[in-house]
């Protein structure tokens, strides 16, 4: 069926609904550039929506643990040969993205017969100020949207997913803490999964730093701390 | 998939050169050795690199850490080394990033171990001979204590009960090593930081008068030892300043 044009546009359709219906039951993820640090947050059950990449690098993530991980281990592969064979400085996250992952996801995508990385992500960079950091939307197709600084959201629904990161960038000030900036990311966390709209919703005085039932995963990309590494795990209770 | 990062490298041997086999030469231009202290392990190494009877650097680091809590001190041929200190770094924070978990401190031993194994051609050849010191902590014990172990040149792995040396100046630090530890008050593994640090710097200065190949270390010209603390905390570089203060001190 496939060497008829239009049903393959049809089958790359087709593929496209599943993926989005696939990730329905997915809660957002989110990347913030601070003067600390970029802080990368999600709600899930440990482990399983933050991780670090390579010394200056992070992902937060949503979509099928297998896909997440499978994408989690190129990444790392990629980044630890290139960081071996040339060095840390050369581990780029435009590289990364540009000629290891986006291509991967692509590819995967289009293979109509093979199955897809039912994944959406945000990637992080860390760079000597906040203007330098880089963040990264990565979709399961390999599309991909850079943005210096800033915040940034990714969720299944693309319209929440702008609601959530529009309100976020109006609602984070300067001055707020790691602690307060991720209690104002869990309002809006909460927001999406109680489908209420941002134009209603209001930060409390003392955002809650937890989600019964589940985990928050949080962790920062250090921008102060020495050493090469600079990836740690936040404990924001 | 199992964090084995050098199952992503290329293999490529070093070549046989076909070169009559002999015993490899005694080992040249280094010293560096590690004791227990009251605090954990002190790993010290001098700064000097010959070639033959030429000084070829006397700026040279030798106590290469591999990751925040387990470091190796070198001797041996240089670039081999390096690149195994180089291919250990990378290969611990890989399996630590893709496995979500650190590699565990025995792991990390073997991983020496295999990777002097498999440079044994150049080893025999007598070109690529490298015979570590390794000193780490495990990390996912909150009371584990801190480790020595030394290495034959062909992998052999040997735990050391309280000291351990390598390189041409070792003989004689090992000798003050055992004496001190027989007859010393205090003893080496009794020693506070400080004593442990004044101590490592005397052992190299001791060992220079024997051995061409070890220097770099003049405390009168602000010239200190490569001295690192490995504790359940993680490692500690100790700094000029700080051995500056040390000396002056003249802890005992």
């Amino acid at each position: 069926m496939t060497e008829e044009p239009y049903r393959w546009l049809e089958a790359i359709s087709n593929r496209r609904e599943y993926i989005r219906e696939q990730l329905k039951g997915g809660t957002p993820v989110f990347a913030l550039s601070r003067a600390e640090g970029v802080l990368l947050l999600g709600v899930g059950l440990g482990h399983s929506k933050v991780f670090e990449i390579y010394d200056r690098h992070g992902l937060a993530a949503l979509g099928h643990p297998v896909d997440i991980e499978r994408l989690r281990q190129a990444a790392i592969e990629a980044a630890h040969m290139e960081g071996f064979n040339r060095s840390s400085k050369d581990v780029t996250l435009r590289r990364l993205i540009g000629f290891a992952l986006s291509p991967m996801l692509k590819q995967s995508f289009e293979q109509i017969f093979s199955p897809p990385f039912i994944v959406e992500s945000v990637w992080a960079e860390l760079g000597e100020n906040e203007a330098q950091d880089v963040l990264v939307r990565v979709h399961y197709d390999g599309n991909h949207l850079y943005e210096r600084g800033g915040v940034m959201v990714a969720h299944g629904d693309t319209k929440k997913e702008s609601e959530a990161g529009a309100w976020l960038r109006q609602q984070i000030k300067p001055e707020h803490t790691l602690g307060q900036c991720a209690g104002i990311c869990l309002v809006a966390w909460q927001a999406i999964a109680d489908d209420k709209p941002f134009a209603e919703v209001a930060v409390p005085e003392r955002p809650a730093l937890s989600i019964t039932g589940k985990t928050l995963e949080a962790a920062l990309l250090d921008r102060k701390s020495g050493g090469a590494v600079r990836y740690r795990e936040l404990d924001l209770k | 998939m199992n964090g084995d990062f050098l199952a992503l490298l290329p293999k490529t041997p070093f070549p046989q050169l076909g070169a009559p086999l002999q015993p490899p030469p005694p080992l040249e231009a280094t010293t560096v050795f590690a004791f227990h202290c009251a605090e954990g392990v002190i790993i010290a190494g001098d700064h000097r690199a010959t070639a033959g009877n030429i000084v070829f650097s006397d700026k040279t680091e030798k106590i290469l850490e591999l990751d925040s809590h387990c470091l190796m001190a070198i001797a041996g041929v240089p670039a081999t080394a390096f690149e195994m200190a180089r291919t250990l770094q990378t290969s611990f924070e890989f399996y630590r990033r893709s496995q979500l978990q650190a590699m565990s401190l025995p792991a990390k031993i073997r991983a020496l171990s295999q990777l002097l194994r498999n440079n044994l051609s150049a080893t025999i050849q007598g070109f690529g001979i490298v015979a570590p010191i390794f000193a780490g902590v495990e990390t996912s014990e909150p009371n584990a204590i801190p480790q020595i172990y030394f290495y034959d040149p062909l992998g052999a792995q040997f735990e050391a009960a309280n000291y351990a040396g390598s390189g041409s100046g070792s003989g004689s630090i090992k000798a003050v090593l055992s004496f001190l530890e027989k007859w010393g008050s205090p003893r080496p593994a009794e020693m506070s930081v400080e004593q442990a640090c004044n101590l490592a710097n005397r052992l190299l200065i001791t060992a220079a008068e024997f051995d061409t190949a070890t220097g770099g270390v003049h405390p009168e010209n602000k010239l200190f030892a490569t001295i690192k603390l490995v504790s359940r905390s993680g490692i500690r570089s100790l700094a000029v300043d700080e051995q500056v203060d040390f000396w002056k001190n003249g802890a005992k």
